[in-house]
């Protein structure tokens, strides 16, 4: 025994003395001199966001959205396109040229009235022919007309007088203009044989046709208050012309709006646009944001008298709000709790709150445009 | 102070500053364990040393005894020595063979028994001698661990106690308490691992070793049984 143990002692100490020398200090891990590098906790919902801006684009720190082509017109405008206004509507190719369209029916006229004037007969076809110009725009072709006729007409004054206003006035003034009308066309029938003479001034009895043609487009197009008034007087003039004016593919034309659409917003920017989608999408309401809604809803929120039970009925509600904040049109029930009484309750409450004013967080416009809130008595009034 | 001592971690991380830093019951831990391990070694080493010699005597004794020569010679020359093993066995057969046969037993049956008892005694004590400590080994195969254990967890109580009042988590503040607290774990597990393994072969080999007594015992006894017949005979 003695033997062994002295052997193991001594074994013991060999191993100690070999393994304090060789193990004395494991060398230290080999950190190399690396930079930190900053780990920022992010929100799956902020990568999710989009901002709006170019497909395309490089990354910029500061997202800015493709510049617009117009000048700054609408300073503190949200949506990209080329209008006036700032709209929601989606951005069209076209822009509208509005003043062109106006500007662009009147010029036929003017040609034909030529040759009326130097001929009795062709009376009726004058009235056709300014009968779009009136309907369409009424304002802008009478003024450019009338200029002419004071000048170069002596006589027909009083209707030269009458024909500027009746184009500022409404339909009830012209009505009243008919009868000098009238009184105009027995002189403006004399009056071509005068002219007749004078080529030059061939344009100058336009003016007088046109009070008349007035009436008679009134008649075939709107209201038929006018047409008790003005018929006799048509009638007794010239009952050919109404038989003829019963189909004209012109007066169809005129009445469609050639207006050509446009749509877009309105935001400018001078920056190069940033990396984004079409547009801003991903935003929600935080949960606070949405809490405090809910909470001035549940404000506003009183729940119909004996309805028993009521706490265990929820409702959802949809409704839109302006870019003021305030209600856009009546709010609507997405998801009906079944009683009618209650859901109009929860109706009541948004219109409530919307008289009182509803605070909405700034700058989240296009999250709260369209809300849903869900009103759940158990929630929102602590039942 | 301990700031600064921290910022070196090389300097004081060899076995012995972890030893030295550890605190007196982890200390005493690693102290026991390696106590621990040492008399394992020893057993180790006596056990194999005790197993291959019984193994040798075995053979030498075997090889005398199936050699034909008289019992009665190989008895004389056993008697005067210190014998082991199948010798012992042999010893106290012939022993209570002659005090028994020299003064006339009158009944051969209870002789037998008598002899019979007597290889059994001997047999029981040399299988003892065989097996003794081994025990120690088993129990320190099992207990090590979890005493290196218990030092490692004191380690750990104490170095997070240490962190706690420092107020500075940072990993090298935390680095060297769990190190020295392990070592007390590594020492366990040094102590034990040889000594379950030295336990399973000490042990089957000192099973082998009785086996084989055990055998000779049965032999011899009934070489003694029909030398019993023999003498009955004659007598008749």
């Amino acid at each position: 025994m003695r033997t062994g143990l002295t052997s193991s002692v001594i074994l013991h100490a060999v191993a100690l003395a070999f393994g304090l020398f060789t193990l004395s200090s494991p060398p230290a891990m080999p950190a190399s001199d690396v930079e930190s590098v900053a780990v920022d906790i992010v929100p799956m919902e902020a990568i999710a966001q989009t901002l709006q801006g170019d497909k395309k684009a490089v990354m910029h720190d500061k997202p800015a959205p493709v510049p617009t082509k117009r000048p700054d017109i609408v300073p503190n405008a949200q949506k990209v396109g080329e209008n006036t206004v700032d709209t929601d509507k989606p951005v069209t190719d076209e822009a509208k040229p509005k003043p062109v369209e106006k500007t662009s029916a009147p010029p036929p006229a003017p040609t034909p009235t030529e040759k009326p004037a130097v001929e009795d007969v062709p009376k009726p076809q004058e009235k056709p022919k300014p009968t779009p110009a009136t309907e369409v725009a009424p304002t802008p072709t009478p003024k450019e007309e009338v200029k002419p006729e004071p000048v170069k007409q002596t006589e027909p004054k009083p209707p030269a007088k009458e024909a500027t206003p009746t184009p500022d006035k409404t339909a009830a003034i012209q009505k009243e203009e008919v009868k000098p009308d009238a009184v105009a066309e027995a002189i403006s029938q004399d009056q071509p044989t005068d002219e007749a003479k004078l080529p030059n001034s061939a344009p100058a009895p336009e003016a007088r046709p046109k009070p008349q043609p007035q009436p008679a487009q009134a008649e075939s197009a709107k209201a038929p208050d006018r047409k008790d008034a003005e018929k006799p007087v048509k009638e007794a003039s010239s009952k050919k012309k109404s038989d003829e004016k019963q189909f004209n593919a012109d007066e169809i034309t005129a009445l469609l709006d050639k207006q050509k659409p446009s749509g877009g917003g309105a935001k400018r920017s001078t920056q190069q646009a940033s990396l984004g989608g079409e547009k801003d999408q991903g935003q929600k309401l935080s949960k606070s944001e949405q809490g405090a809604l809910e909470d001035q809803l549940g404000s506003c929120w009183t729940l119909p008298v004996g309805l028993e039970g009521s706490e265990n009925f929820t409702v959802v509600i949809r409704f839109n709000l302006n870019a003021s904040g305030k209600l856009e049109g009546r709010p609507t029930v997405e998801k009906s709790s079944g009683n009618p009484q209650f859901d109009a309750s929860a109706v009541r409450a948004v219109q409530k709150c919307d008289v009182a004013g509803l605070q909405v967080p700034a700058g989240k416009q296009d999250i709260w445009s369209d809300i849903r809130v869900n009103f759940d008595p158990r929630a929102m009034l602590g039942l | 102070m301990e700031n600064i001592a921290l910022a070196d971690p090389a300097a004081h991380l060899s076995i012995w500053a972890l030893f030295m830093q550890a605190g007196w019951v982890v200390k005493l831990v690693m102290i026991g364990l390696l106590c621990a391990s040492i008399w394992t070694w020893a057993i180790i080493i006596d056990k194999l040393v005790a197993y291959s010699r019984m193994r040798l005597a075995l053979n030498r004794f075997e090889q005398v005894f199936w050699s034909g020569q008289s019992l009665e010679d190989l008895y004389r020359t056993l008697a005067d020595r210190k014998t082991t093993g199948m010798g012992a066995i042999f010893v106290a057969a012939m022993r209570e063979w002659k005090k028994s046969f020299e003064k006339g037993a009158k009944s051969p049956l209870a002789l037998q028994t008598r002899i019979d008892k007597a290889m059994d005694l001997a047999l029981t004590r040399e299988m003892e001698r065989l097996e003794g400590r081994l025990g120690f080994l088993a129990t320190t195969g099992s207990a090590a661990p979890f005493i290196g254990l218990f030092g490692t967890v004191i380690g750990i109580m104490t170095s997070f106690q240490a962190i706690a009042a420092s107020k500075n988590t940072s990993l090298s503040v935390v680095a060297p308490g769990i190190a020295e607290a392990l070592l007390a774990t590594a020492i366990g597990l040094l102590a034990a691992i040889p000594a379950v393994i030295a336990y399973n072969k000490l042990s089957s080999d000192a099973n082998k070793l009785g086996v084989r007594m055990e055998g000779f015992s049965d032999e011899f006894s009934a070489i003694l049984s029909r030398q019993i017949d023999e003498k009955v005979a004659q007598k008749a």
